[in-house]
């Protein structure tokens, strides 16, 4: 994918959600539980989004993947990041398609001000700053069980 | 410069390791990478006085976030068992730990759980939408298997002068075949790529001719829905046109 590809699919702003969002158990059964959902887009781009929240590491993480190239948006939290050029970006950095160093540059996203133990709020300012709209709802990830992991 | 490489080690390697107390556990931020910059984590869990060394099955949520895939594969769940039995780390319930046995073990488990962690999320380089993989890769792996010889990336000069470059030229026992793999990620390139085969079969076409006169498989990457009908007719009429979501048909036509 080219850079004005990229660019051109990121500020088409029929990119949406129509379904209701809800986060299940992961396949291992480890601390993390997930999401994933179609995006839709009247040019038809193929893309959904995984989620990812970690309960116990309070780790959250929303990528945006094109079935054909991977992933090439994505945002984390609750987790630091290395550039190319060797700076520390910080807990909170987001990652966008580059045509140089595909999606491994990141930078700070001043629209994300909810925390990583926020998922419902974070992902309304992901969807916000991705040009995505969403229909439907997100519901809060469940409680992690109390049985101890270690 | 002046280098003092064992005081240099003894000093600063430890001070590349920092730590956080985070949700009870004690987060410690390593030097190491996950493939795309983002810093590997490890938290120290105490329980009755036993100590676990884990990183709360990030490892594999980093992975799970960079796949088309639902699921992990056969596949790779035994490259991830052959992680785990190298270095020595129990895999519970998604999350690479280790027990320590004694206090002593800190230092030596933290540096093994980390290699394990990058090893485990460098299985990011086998899937199918790395950058530097397409699915020539998969391709050859099919040919292999199926022990057809074929030969990739040779360039022949077309009839115009040009030199063109085509994926794969097998050879079964009843007929040898030049193959063009065609695969985009985007609607936009598909027609594109399809002109490109086009212009290269028909330049190509005097290998055609004769009594060894070759095949020419134009191979659809149909696993995304981006291609028309228009394309397949576009390069149907100089090639045979095969999809690879049906491989036995795509391999029929290599010994057709």
């Amino acid at each position: 994918m080219i850079q004005a590809e990229f660019e051109v699919l990121l500020s088409d702003n029929t990119k949406r959600v129509d379904e209701d969002i809800s986060w299940s158990e992961d396949e291992d059964r480890s601390p993390g539980v997930e999401f994933r959902v179609e995006v839709t887009s009247d040019p038809g781009y193929p893309l959904f989004i995984k989620g990812w929240y970690n309960r116990e590491a309070q780790t959250l993480s929303y990528a945006l993947i094109h079935r054909g190239v991977g992933r090439i948006y994505g945002l984390d939290l609750g987790k630091d990041d290395h550039n190319p050029s060797c700076v520390y970006v910080g807990e909170k950095h987001k990652h966008s398609w580059n045509d140089l160093v595909r999606d491994k540059e990141a930078h700070v996203p001043a629209d994300i001000t909810a925390a990583a133990t926020e998922p419902v709020e974070v992902w309304r300012q992901f969807c916000q700053e991705a040009r995505i709209s969403h229909k439907g709802t997100m519901q809060p990830p469940p409680q992690i069980n109390l049985e101890m992991f270690l | 410069m002046n280098i003092i490489p064992c005081e240099q080690i003894e000093e600063k390697i430890g001070k590349l390791f920092s730590c956080t107390e985070v949700n009870g556990y004690v987060r410690i931020r390593t030097p190491y990478l996950y493939p795309d910059g983002d810093v590997i984590d490890v938290f120290l869990s105490e329980k009755n006085g036993s100590y676990t060394l884990t990183d709360l099955g990030e490892t594999l949520g980093w992975l799970k976030t960079q796949t088309v895939a639902p699921k992990k594969s056969p596949k790779q769940r035994q490259l991830i068992a052959d992680v785990c039995l190298n270095h020595g780390i129990e895999l519970f319930r998604g999350m690479l730990t280790v027990r320590l046995r004694t206090a002593d073990d800190l230092t030596e488990a933290l540096v093994r759980l980390s290699q394990a962690s990058v090893r485990v999320a460098d299985l990011w380089f086998t899937f199918r939408t790395r950058a530097v993989e397409s699915i020539t890769d998969e391709v050859a792996e099919l040919l292999t298997e199926r022990q057809i010889s074929y030969d990739y990336t040779e360039r022949l000069p077309g009839r115009s002068g040009r030199i063109w470059t085509v994926d794969f030229h097998t050879r079964h026992p009843r007929k040898s075949s030049w193959i063009y793999v065609l695969s985009t990620g985007s609607r936009a390139a598909a027609r594109g790529v399809a002109e490109h085969v086009l212009a290269a079969w028909y330049d190509l076409s005097h290998l055609k001719i004769g009594p060894q006169g070759l095949n020419f498989i134009s191979l659809f990457d149909d696993t995304l829905d981006i291609w028309s009908a228009e394309d397949f007719k576009l390069v149907g009429d100089l090639s045979d046109v095969s999809f690879w979501s049906k491989p036995d048909e795509f391999l029929e036509k290599l010994a057709a």
